[in-house]
Protein backbone atom coordinates (compact mmCIF):
# COMPACT_ATOMS: atom_id res chain seq x y z
CA UNK A 1 0.00 0.00 0.00
CA UNK A 2 2.90 2.46 0.44
CA UNK A 3 4.09 2.19 -3.20
CA UNK A 4 0.52 3.29 -3.80
CA UNK A 5 0.80 5.85 -1.49
CA UNK A 6 4.05 7.04 -3.32
CA UNK A 7 3.02 6.74 -6.94
CA UNK A 8 -0.22 8.98 -5.96
CA UNK A 9 1.64 11.49 -4.01
CA UNK A 10 3.21 12.45 -7.76
CA UNK A 11 -0.02 14.22 -8.10
CA UNK A 12 0.66 16.62 -5.70
CA UNK A 13 2.99 19.66 -7.01
CA UNK A 14 6.72 19.34 -6.52
CA UNK A 15 7.34 21.43 -4.09
CA UNK A 16 5.01 20.11 -1.91
CA UNK A 17 5.87 16.72 -2.56
CA UNK A 18 9.85 17.85 -2.01
CA UNK A 19 8.60 19.54 1.07
CA UNK A 20 6.31 16.85 3.18
CA UNK A 21 6.57 13.71 0.72
CA UNK A 22 8.71 11.85 3.12
CA UNK A 23 6.94 13.18 6.01
CA UNK A 24 3.35 12.22 4.28
CA UNK A 25 5.01 8.86 4.14
CA UNK A 26 6.14 7.92 7.51
CA UNK A 27 2.71 9.53 8.72
CA UNK A 28 0.70 6.99 6.78
CA UNK A 29 3.03 4.06 7.45
CA UNK A 30 2.26 4.98 10.93
CA UNK A 31 -1.35 5.28 11.00
CA UNK A 32 -1.57 2.02 8.33
CA UNK A 33 0.25 -0.27 11.11
CA UNK A 34 -2.18 1.21 13.63
CA UNK A 35 -5.29 0.13 11.77
CA UNK A 36 -3.65 -3.49 10.72
CA UNK A 37 -5.27 -4.78 13.86
CA UNK A 38 -9.31 -3.49 12.89
CA UNK A 39 -11.35 -5.00 11.31
CA UNK A 40 -11.61 -4.69 7.22
CA UNK A 41 -14.54 -2.29 7.45
CA UNK A 42 -12.03 0.28 9.35
CA UNK A 43 -9.14 -0.68 7.08
CA UNK A 44 -11.28 0.08 3.44
CA UNK A 45 -12.86 2.97 5.19
CA UNK A 46 -9.08 4.19 6.37
CA UNK A 47 -7.35 3.47 2.86
CA UNK A 48 -10.61 5.29 0.88
CA UNK A 49 -9.73 8.23 3.29
CA UNK A 50 -6.53 8.51 2.55
CA UNK A 51 -7.10 8.05 -1.02
CA UNK A 52 -9.87 10.59 -0.97
CA UNK A 53 -7.75 13.24 0.94
CA UNK A 54 -4.35 12.65 -1.09
CA UNK A 55 -6.45 13.49 -4.37
CA UNK A 56 -8.64 16.59 -3.20
CA UNK A 57 -5.24 17.87 -1.29
CA UNK A 58 -3.30 17.44 -4.79
CA UNK A 59 -5.93 19.48 -6.52
CA UNK A 60 -5.98 21.99 -3.69
CA UNK A 61 -2.49 22.47 -4.23
CA UNK A 62 -2.34 22.60 -8.11
CA UNK A 63 -5.37 25.22 -7.82
CA UNK A 64 -3.19 27.37 -4.98
CA UNK A 65 -0.03 27.06 -7.46
CA UNK A 66 -2.25 27.94 -10.56
CA UNK A 67 -4.50 30.86 -9.25
CA UNK A 68 -2.01 31.91 -6.12
CA UNK A 69 -5.49 31.70 -3.82
CA UNK A 70 -4.43 31.08 -0.56
CA UNK A 71 -7.66 29.80 1.01
CA UNK A 72 -8.36 27.91 4.14
CA UNK A 73 -10.17 25.22 1.51
CA UNK A 74 -10.93 25.97 -1.82
CA UNK A 75 -12.95 22.68 -2.32
CA UNK A 76 -15.70 21.98 -0.04
CA UNK A 77 -14.05 18.27 0.52
CA UNK A 78 -12.23 18.68 4.23
CA UNK A 79 -15.88 17.83 5.45
CA UNK A 80 -15.35 14.37 4.04
CA UNK A 81 -12.86 14.09 7.44
CA UNK A 82 -16.03 15.04 9.66
CA UNK A 83 -18.45 12.58 10.66
CA UNK A 84 -21.56 13.38 11.39
CA UNK A 85 -23.66 12.36 14.33
CA UNK A 86 -26.37 11.82 12.12
CA UNK A 87 -27.02 7.74 11.44
CA UNK A 88 -29.97 6.60 9.36
CA UNK A 89 -30.91 3.22 11.00
CA UNK A 90 -29.75 0.51 10.08
CA UNK A 91 -33.71 -1.07 9.47
CA UNK A 92 -33.58 1.37 6.50
CA UNK A 93 -32.16 -0.05 3.84
CA UNK A 94 -34.62 -3.36 4.49
CA UNK A 95 -37.71 -1.24 4.47
CA UNK A 96 -36.23 0.57 1.13
CA UNK A 97 -35.79 -2.48 -0.26
CA UNK A 98 -39.68 -3.75 0.93
CA UNK A 99 -41.01 -0.60 -0.69
CA UNK A 100 -38.79 -0.79 -4.09
CA UNK A 101 -40.24 -4.95 -4.02
CA UNK A 102 -44.08 -3.61 -3.36
CA UNK A 103 -43.80 -0.89 -6.07
CA UNK A 104 -42.86 -3.75 -8.34
CA UNK A 105 -45.30 -6.15 -7.52
CA UNK A 106 -48.23 -3.02 -7.14
CA UNK A 107 -46.92 -2.67 -11.16
CA UNK A 108 -47.23 -5.98 -12.12
CA UNK A 109 -50.55 -6.64 -10.34
CA UNK A 110 -51.44 -2.84 -12.69
CA UNK A 111 -50.44 -4.33 -15.83
CA UNK A 112 -52.27 -7.74 -15.50
CA UNK A 113 -55.07 -6.30 -14.56
CA UNK A 114 -55.31 -3.72 -17.24
CA UNK A 115 -54.40 -7.01 -19.78
CA UNK A 116 -57.58 -8.51 -18.61
CA UNK A 117 -59.91 -5.64 -19.16
CA UNK A 118 -58.04 -4.63 -22.14
CA UNK A 119 -56.50 -7.70 -24.33
CA UNK A 120 -53.19 -6.54 -25.47
CA UNK A 121 -54.90 -7.18 -29.35
CA UNK A 122 -57.81 -4.58 -28.65
CA UNK A 123 -55.52 -1.51 -27.39
CA UNK A 124 -54.92 1.16 -29.95
CA UNK A 125 -51.96 2.85 -29.27
CA UNK A 126 -50.61 6.12 -31.83
CA UNK A 127 -50.29 7.37 -33.88
CA UNK A 128 -49.02 10.28 -31.79
CA UNK A 129 -49.44 13.57 -33.07
CA UNK A 130 -47.66 16.75 -32.59
CA UNK A 131 -50.26 18.53 -30.87
CA UNK A 132 -50.40 16.16 -27.96
CA UNK A 133 -47.33 17.51 -26.89
CA UNK A 134 -47.53 19.93 -24.03
CA UNK A 135 -44.69 19.53 -22.04
CA UNK A 136 -42.26 22.67 -23.43
CA UNK A 137 -45.62 24.83 -23.22
CA UNK A 138 -46.61 23.99 -19.84
CA UNK A 139 -42.67 23.93 -18.28
CA UNK A 140 -42.19 27.35 -20.23
CA UNK A 141 -45.91 28.55 -18.19
CA UNK A 142 -44.21 27.19 -14.86
CA UNK A 143 -41.10 28.73 -15.47
CA UNK A 144 -43.02 32.43 -15.96
CA UNK A 145 -45.05 31.63 -12.92
CA UNK A 146 -41.88 31.09 -10.65
CA UNK A 147 -40.22 34.02 -11.99
CA UNK A 148 -43.47 35.48 -11.12
CA UNK A 149 -43.79 34.77 -7.88
CA UNK A 150 -39.77 35.43 -6.81
CA UNK A 151 -40.32 39.07 -8.05
CA UNK A 152 -43.19 39.56 -6.26
CA UNK A 153 -41.22 37.75 -3.00
CA UNK A 154 -38.31 39.65 -3.60
CA UNK A 155 -40.26 43.01 -4.06
CA UNK A 156 -42.21 42.29 -0.43
CA UNK A 157 -38.68 41.30 1.07
CA UNK A 158 -37.40 44.64 -0.42
CA UNK A 159 -40.53 46.93 0.92
CA UNK A 160 -40.22 45.52 4.39
CA UNK A 161 -36.31 46.47 3.95
CA UNK A 162 -35.23 42.93 4.90
CA UNK A 163 -33.83 42.51 1.47
CA UNK A 164 -30.17 42.99 2.89
CA UNK A 165 -30.14 46.19 -0.39
CA UNK A 166 -30.65 49.32 1.90
CA UNK A 167 -27.24 47.97 4.66
CA UNK A 168 -25.70 48.23 1.39
CA UNK A 169 -26.47 51.74 1.40
CA UNK A 170 -24.50 52.32 4.70
CA UNK A 171 -21.42 50.34 3.60
CA UNK A 172 -18.23 52.74 3.51
CA UNK A 173 -15.67 51.78 1.50
CA UNK A 174 -13.15 49.08 3.21
CA UNK A 175 -15.01 47.53 6.14
CA UNK A 176 -18.23 45.43 6.06
CA UNK B 1 -36.37 53.99 -4.84
CA UNK B 2 -33.53 52.12 -6.46
CA UNK B 3 -33.16 50.79 -10.18
CA UNK B 4 -32.45 47.80 -10.75
CA UNK B 5 -29.49 48.57 -12.52
CA UNK B 6 -28.46 50.53 -8.95
CA UNK B 7 -29.21 47.21 -6.92
CA UNK B 8 -27.46 45.52 -9.77
CA UNK B 9 -24.33 47.76 -8.85
CA UNK B 10 -24.56 47.42 -5.08
CA UNK B 11 -24.51 43.69 -5.13
CA UNK B 12 -21.46 43.89 -7.21
CA UNK B 13 -19.72 46.35 -4.96
CA UNK B 14 -20.89 44.08 -1.81
CA UNK B 15 -19.28 40.96 -3.66
CA UNK B 16 -16.16 42.80 -4.45
CA UNK B 17 -15.36 44.16 -0.98
CA UNK B 18 -16.24 40.58 0.74
CA UNK B 19 -13.41 39.34 -1.27
CA UNK B 20 -11.09 42.09 -0.65
CA UNK B 21 -11.94 42.13 2.78
CA UNK B 22 -11.69 38.39 3.19
CA UNK B 23 -8.69 38.14 1.03
CA UNK B 24 -6.37 40.55 4.00
CA UNK B 25 -8.61 39.50 6.95
CA UNK B 26 -7.64 36.63 8.79
CA UNK B 27 -9.73 33.76 8.07
CA UNK B 28 -11.79 33.13 11.09
CA UNK B 29 -13.85 31.68 11.83
CA UNK B 30 -11.50 28.33 11.28
CA UNK B 31 -13.00 25.10 9.86
CA UNK B 32 -13.09 22.33 12.51
CA UNK B 33 -10.17 20.61 11.26
CA UNK B 34 -8.15 23.51 11.54
CA UNK B 35 -8.94 24.45 14.81
CA UNK B 36 -8.68 21.16 16.38
CA UNK B 37 -4.90 21.22 14.91
CA UNK B 38 -4.01 24.18 16.56
CA UNK B 39 -5.43 23.16 19.66
CA UNK B 40 -3.14 19.81 19.73
CA UNK B 41 -0.72 22.02 19.02
CA UNK B 42 -1.10 24.68 21.92
CA UNK B 43 -1.13 22.35 24.24
CA UNK B 44 2.79 20.51 23.22
CA UNK B 45 4.51 20.57 19.60
CA UNK B 46 3.39 17.33 17.69
CA UNK B 47 4.90 15.81 15.17
CA UNK B 48 2.20 14.75 12.11
CA UNK B 49 1.09 11.45 13.42
CA UNK B 50 0.49 12.52 16.98
CA UNK B 51 -1.83 15.06 15.59
CA UNK B 52 -3.61 12.99 13.58
CA UNK B 53 -4.33 10.73 16.66
CA UNK B 54 -4.77 13.56 18.84
CA UNK B 55 -7.63 15.46 16.80
CA UNK B 56 -9.56 11.85 16.61
CA UNK B 57 -9.33 12.11 20.41
CA UNK B 58 -10.07 15.51 21.12
CA UNK B 59 -13.26 15.03 18.55
CA UNK B 60 -14.22 11.58 20.15
CA UNK B 61 -13.64 9.74 16.83
CA UNK B 62 -15.38 12.38 15.12
CA UNK B 63 -13.20 14.35 12.91
CA UNK B 64 -10.79 11.87 11.32
CA UNK B 65 -7.83 13.72 9.32
CA UNK B 66 -6.01 12.06 6.29
CA UNK B 67 -2.77 12.58 5.72
CA UNK B 68 -3.29 14.59 2.60
CA UNK B 69 -6.01 16.88 4.83
CA UNK B 70 -3.59 17.13 7.44
CA UNK B 71 -0.26 18.36 5.46
CA UNK B 72 -2.56 20.69 3.52
CA UNK B 73 -3.84 22.38 6.53
CA UNK B 74 -0.12 22.19 8.20
CA UNK B 75 1.24 23.59 4.82
CA UNK B 76 -1.05 26.72 5.10
CA UNK B 77 -0.52 26.83 8.55
CA UNK B 78 3.49 27.14 8.36
CA UNK B 79 3.10 29.81 5.38
CA UNK B 80 0.58 31.83 7.42
CA UNK B 81 3.60 31.73 10.34
CA UNK B 82 0.66 30.45 12.47
CA UNK B 83 2.93 27.19 13.38
CA UNK B 84 6.66 26.75 12.92
CA UNK B 85 9.03 23.87 12.45
CA UNK B 86 10.52 22.35 15.57
CA UNK B 87 13.29 20.68 16.28
CA UNK B 88 12.41 17.47 18.36
CA UNK B 89 15.45 14.92 19.03
CA UNK B 90 12.98 12.41 17.73
CA UNK B 91 13.51 13.41 14.10
CA UNK B 92 14.25 10.00 12.20
CA UNK B 93 12.36 8.06 9.82
CA UNK B 94 10.64 11.92 8.66
CA UNK B 95 9.03 12.67 12.18
CA UNK B 96 9.03 16.39 11.93
CA UNK B 97 7.41 17.85 14.73
CA UNK B 98 5.45 21.60 15.08
CA UNK B 99 4.34 23.59 17.28
CA UNK B 100 2.13 26.87 17.65
CA UNK B 101 3.96 30.34 17.14
CA UNK B 102 2.64 33.46 19.04
CA UNK B 103 1.16 34.61 15.90
CA UNK B 104 -0.42 31.45 16.26
CA UNK B 105 -1.35 30.94 19.68
CA UNK B 106 -2.92 34.65 19.54
CA UNK B 107 -5.00 33.74 16.57
CA UNK B 108 -6.31 31.05 18.49
CA UNK B 109 -7.08 32.70 21.93
CA UNK B 110 -9.45 35.14 19.76
CA UNK B 111 -11.20 32.34 18.65
CA UNK B 112 -11.72 30.26 21.40
CA UNK B 113 -12.68 33.86 22.87
CA UNK B 114 -15.21 33.58 20.01
CA UNK B 115 -16.67 30.47 20.31
CA UNK B 116 -17.04 31.13 24.42
CA UNK B 117 -18.87 34.12 23.43
CA UNK B 118 -20.97 32.00 20.89
CA UNK B 119 -21.31 29.20 23.52
CA UNK B 120 -22.35 31.63 26.31
CA UNK B 121 -24.79 33.24 23.91
CA UNK B 122 -26.45 30.21 22.85
CA UNK B 123 -26.66 28.10 26.14
CA UNK B 124 -28.48 31.15 27.54
CA UNK B 125 -30.95 31.40 24.78
CA UNK B 126 -31.45 27.61 23.63
CA UNK B 127 -31.03 25.88 27.08
CA UNK B 128 -34.65 27.56 28.98
CA UNK B 129 -36.52 26.18 25.70
CA UNK B 130 -35.17 22.54 25.81
CA UNK B 131 -36.30 21.67 28.92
Amino acid sequence: MLALYRSVLYLYPEDHRREFGDEMQAVFAEAERSVAVLGASSRMAFYGRELFGLIAGAMEEHIRCLTGIRSWGVLPWRRRAMRSDFRFSKATPVLMALILVAILIAIEKATAIRNSVYPASSVHVGPLHAEHFTFVPSLMLMFACAYLVGMIGWAIVYALHRSGVHRLDGMKGGTE
Amino acid sequence: MHSPLDIELFLFQYVVRRHVVRENMEPLPLSEPVLLILVSLAEAPRHGYSILKDVTAMSDGRVTLSTGTLYGALRRLLNDDWIERFEDEDTSRGRQAYRLTANGRRHLQTEVRRLKQLTRVASLRVAPRER
